[in-house]
């Protein structure tokens, strides 16, 4: 079937950060540079080419994309300057507005003053009702942090944190529905019987904490930063979701907790500065162009770990209103961060990465079942 | 050329020419000079009276009017004045002589004369700084000569020397056009011998003619020609001057060969102990510390190779041996570098280019894999006179007793290879090196593919290309050619030559069938990208000639005048103003030796024409009407 052309898909790609992509002539130096290129998925050189076509319904069923790292060694390479890795990451954060049924995503993409207004707005809405809430349903008493009559108490926080946290994750789940609807379902993707599905699925996991194929780029730096960001948010994430109480309790301290938290923090710190610095001085070629919303993500996230610092020292030295008042502020980051950035914007990728990969070995399972059932076609013989 | 000039204006009314322009054309024309002049108006340069008496006293002219410009023109009434006077001719001189055309035409016609016999002299157009100049103007439409056919003043002290530089393909056309016209040309070459790439090569595209078979002839010429001189091992030091009036100072590096004396025949070399790698080879072969480039060198002299010869090294402590041997005693070797001073009208520069280094992009594994080897080191393997005697062969290691060090060499014998990958767009449309297109790489790498599966018919052969430009006369077929006789074209550019288990793979993508491929093969041709020649830098210091964004001489006009620069003078000849391949090249030439000629033959080419002899209209005036 024939495949309709968007002629404004270009323009409507250079908006989430592909400019460079109609330089491209397509030689496809890329793809033979690549370490992660296969038989199967030529990219990027391939959705460059759906790009600069038009060809929105292949680009939108793609997943090369997630299959990129972006270790950038297609743009040092690239004859024309076409940045193709910087168009993939373009790609990448097309194909999460896409994903996203809500809408959400591609407007915060499109258009960095609404992304800036919603996590103001956000804020602003969270440090309200986290002050009206301390007020009227606290203890009312902002110099007290931990213990019976806190300010915000702790089990109410609790509340707060897995409330938010199951809608998000319904939020990203449908999402990924739809990626699975796209990637999957269309009339190009073979069709997948269920016993695959389940025989694959331990490769969700394995991806997901290992990250072993962006440990295959060339530059291993990439992987070992992105593990310490990664295990250090999980760590955090987990010592929130479960042991908030320790973490906020009083002077009887719960060491381990401790130990655990401090090491996150300091891997989130020092992780989001350098990750900040590299792009400030354009080090390594996938730092070389930043879209407005990695600024954001980067800027957030670093504001959220600085906080977190501030108040959990206040708090040890004994300062309660400090703790506090910085722990309302500290909130008022990581609302906005995790209710933009999970479901919407960069951090989705925590569950299409690993989707991608699983639905491409899905993919690929299927073609050597079919290849099998079909049998070898058989070779000519030479006339006798 | 005057004669011609008149039959054409009055060819209807006299065929034969005349060679004496006098009382026939006096007896038939009566001319009426109108000056129509702006009055008081202060811009015009010149006396009006004394032209307008030197115009009534021109052959032919029987009436002199000046009028104010601003005068309503009657036709009826010029009519009758021209009746009266009897006048067939009305040249009008004036700023703007045209406006005023169609009153006198109209007049000519109603007192019963041609129409069209309305000559203008118009300041305006051909200037009239001077009352000489205004004169000549006046004087030429009287005669009914075009201005521009009047004899001028031969320019005094302008020489018709040309100096061309680079002795490749494009500077030999360029010169033997010229001398063959008659004018003296100087040549000047850097390497030993002239004949440049082209001399290296081994066929032609598309035609696949033998390029020695074209060039020697050509090469020869020039050695033979009386009106050339050639400076080998030389180069340009310094320019000053102007068109007409170059003073070039010459460096010419001593070959420590009397030129004169030298036969050829070889016994230098075969005593000489020094062994050393071959510039004109690309370094697959050797020659000896005293040597000819090659055996068609023109001039066919051997010379020193100074970084390498024994003698030189040791400061004439050692070896001597050449010398000693010579019969003709044609070796000098304490011979000296001498500066040469020529002085030449127009300079023509042809200094062509050089490859780009393939060493620049590592990943492609040149010098480190042995058998991947450049366009230009191929040209030579494959060529008769190469290292092989034209088998196309792997190289094979060898034990150098000197240095005691294994070396890749080419032997005649070696072992032959089973599949050959070309790779296209090496340095070139690339921005990390060069963002041009070099233009002759597609069709060489078609012309290795073809001599490739000739001599060695059961090697597979494979061109990873991006784009085919397939652009010129013949090329398209020459294409479809090589597509038919079994080459395995590629669309993709190839990222890297690895190697695997000491077999070499070429790895690319095939955008055609969206496929990675790695392809086994045992030699690489590197098809690398043309850029000035090496020294283009300092030559357009020297010269004041502009180059491009990509090093390129500038054209003064890329459509108009592509052989030009800005400078008056000095002219473009091949590669040198940008890629192109042989045709191309000698038609630049060509094209820069017309222009050398213009200003050469015709020092009346020259646009300033403040000095116009009037001595012969003055003779025919009768008296010499100086103001």
């Amino acid at each position: 079937m024939a495949v309709r052309a968007n002629p404004d898909l270009i323009e409507e790609l250079e908006h989430f950060g592909a400019h460079d992509a109609m330089k491209c002539y397509q030689c496809g130096n890329c793809t033979a540079a690549c370490s992660h290129a296969e038989d199967a998925s030529t990219y990027p050189r391939r959705s460059i080419h759906y790009l600069q076509m038009g060809l929105e319904k292949p680009l939108r069923s793609t997943l090369d994309p997630w299959l990129c790292y972006y270790c950038g060694k297609c743009s040092e390479q690239c004859p024309r300057g076409a940045e193709p890795g910087e168009t993939m990451m373009g790609i990448r954060r097309w194909l999460t507005a896409e994903y996203d049924f809500t809408g959400i995503a591609r407007r915060l993409y499109r258009s960095w003053t609404t992304e800036l207004a919603a996590v103001l707005a956000l804020a602003l809405l969270t440090g309200i009702g986290f002050f009206a809430f301390g007020f009227l349903r606290g203890g009312g008493n902002l110099s007290v942090y931990d213990g019976p009559g806190a300010f915000l108490p702790a089990h109410s926080v609790h509340i707060f944190d897995w409330t938010m946290g199951i809608t998000l994750a319904i939020l990203l789940n449908y999402n990924c529905v739809r990626m699975w609807q796209f990637t999957m379902r269309n009339e190009n993707a073979l069709p997948v019987r269920p016993g695959l599905y389940l025989r694959h699925l331990l490769l969700l996991p394995e991806h997901f904490f290992t990250q072993k194929r962006l440990r295959a780029c060339e530059n291993k730096t990439p992987w070992v930063t992105h593990m310490v960001l990664m295990f250090s948010y999980l760590t955090m994430l987990a010592l929130i979701m479960l042991f908030l109480k320790d973490m906020q309790s009083g002077p009887q301290v719960n060491w381990y907790v401790h130990f655990f938290g401090y090491l996150s923090a300091i891997g989130l710190v020092t992780t989001s500065i350098l990750a900040i610095r590299g792009r400030i001085k354009k080090t390594e070629p996938y730092q070389q162009h930043s879209h407005e919303s990695d600024w954001m993500f980067l800027g957030l996230l670093l504001f959220v770990s600085v906080t977190g610092v501030v108040q959990h020292v206040a708090h040890r030295l004994g300062m309660p209103m400090t703790a506090n008042i910085v722990y309302v502020i500290h909130l008022m980051g990581v609302v906005p961060m995790l209710v933009l950035e999970v479901p919407f914007s960069k951090w989705s990728h925590l569950a299409y990465r690993p989707l991608a990969i699983y639905f491409s070995a899905l993919q690929q399972a299927a073609r050597a079942e079919g290849a099998v059932s079909l049998g070898e076609p058989s070779k000519p013989q030479p006339a006798a | 050329m005057r004669e011609n000039v008149k039959q054409t204006r009055e060819g209807s009314v006299k065929s034969e020419p005349d060679t004496t322009v006098g009382e026939s054309d006096a007896a038939s024309l009566l001319i009426g000079v109108y000056f129509l002049h702006t009055a008081g108006d202060g811009s015009s340069s010149f006396d009006l009276g004394c032209v307008a008496k030197y115009a009534a006293r021109l052959p032919g002219v029987s009436l002199v009017r000046t009028l104010p410009s601003t005068t309503a023109l009657d036709p009826e009434k010029l009519a009758r004045e021209i009746r009266k006077e009897m006048l067939n001719t009305i040249v009008l001189a004036s700023e703007q002589p045209g406006f005023f055309k169609p009153a006198f035409s109209r007049a000519l016609t109603l007192a019963g004369g041609d129409g069209g016999q309305v000559r203008l002299a118009s300041f305006g157009e051909l200037g009239s700084i001077s009352t000489d100049r205004a004169k000549a103007v006046v004087a030429s439409a009287v005669e009914g000569v075009p201005f521009d056919s009047t004899p001028a003043k031969a320019k005094s002290g302008f020489s018709t020397a040309t100096l061309v530089i680079g002795g490749g393909v494009a500077g030999i056309q360029a010169a033997l056009e010229i001398a063959e016209s008659g004018h003296k040309v100087y040549i000047v070459e850097r390497t030993g011998t002239i004949g440049g790439r082209m001399a290296m090569f081994d066929k032609t595209f598309p035609t696949l003619d033998c390029a020695a078979c074209i060039l020697t002839p050509k090469m020869v010429a020039v050695g033979q020609s009386a009106n050339i001189e050639l400076l080998v091992m030389s180069e340009v030091e310094d320019v000053s001057g102007s068109v007409g009036a170059f003073k070039v100072k010459v460096l010419k590096h001593a070959t420590r060969v009397d030129a004169s004396a030298c036969v050829a025949c070889g016994d230098c070399a075969h005593f000489c102990p020094v062994t050393t790698s071959s510039e004109f080879d690309m370094g697959i072969a050797t020659h000896k510390g005293i040597f000819i480039p090659f055996p068609q060198a023109v001039p066919n002299t051997y010379m020193i190779d100074e970084a390498h010869c024994t003698w030189v090294l040791s400061d004439g402590k050692k070896c001597g041996a050449c010398a000693k041997k010579c019969t003709k005693g044609a070796v000098h070797l304490d011979a000296k570098d001498e500066t040469v001073e020529l002085e030449v009208g127009n300079i023509i520069v042809a200094t062509g280019y050089d490859t780009l280094d393939p060493r620049r992009i590592e990943r492609y594994g040149y010098g480190t894999y042995p058998n991947v080897l450049t366009s230009l080191e191929f040209e030579r393997l494959t060529n008769a006179s190469g290292p092989t005697g034209g088998k196309i062969v792997l190289k094979t290691k060898k034990l150098n007793k000197k240095t005691k060090t294994d070396e890749w060499v080419f032997e005649p014998d070696g072992p032959k290879p089973k599949a050959v990958a070309i790779v296209h767009c090496v340095g070139s449309r690339d921005q990390n090196y060069n963002s041009y297109c070099s233009r002759v790489c597609c069709m060489y790498s078609l012309k290795f593919a073809h001599l490739v599966r000739e001599k060695l018919p059961e090697a597979k052969c494979y061109e990873y290309y991006i784009d085919m430009r397939a652009f010129g006369k013949g090329y398209e077929e020459f294409y479809e050619r090589i597509r038919e006789e079994g080459v395995f074209l590629v669309r993709g550019r190839s990222e890297a030559v690895v190697e695997h288990n000491s077999q070499l793979y070429v790895r690319g993508a095939d955008i055609v069938a969206d496929k990675l491929i790695e392809t086994p093969v045992d030699m690489v041709l590197l098809s690398v990208g043309l850029q000035p020649s090496h020294g283009s830098v300092e030559l357009a210091e020297k010269l004041c000639i502009p180059r491009d964004a990509d090093g390129w001489f500038q054209e003064f006009n890329y459509n108009a005048e592509p052989n030009s620069t800005g400078r008056d003078g000095i002219f473009l000849a091949g590669v040198c103003q940008g890629p192109k391949d042989i045709p191309d090249t000698v038609a630049q030439a060509s094209a820069a030796a017309a222009s050398a000629l213009r200003s050469i033959v015709g020092a009346k080419s020259d646009k300033e024409r403040g000095n116009i002899p009037l001595a012969p209209v003055d003779e025919k005036a009768g008296s010499p009407a100086r103001s």
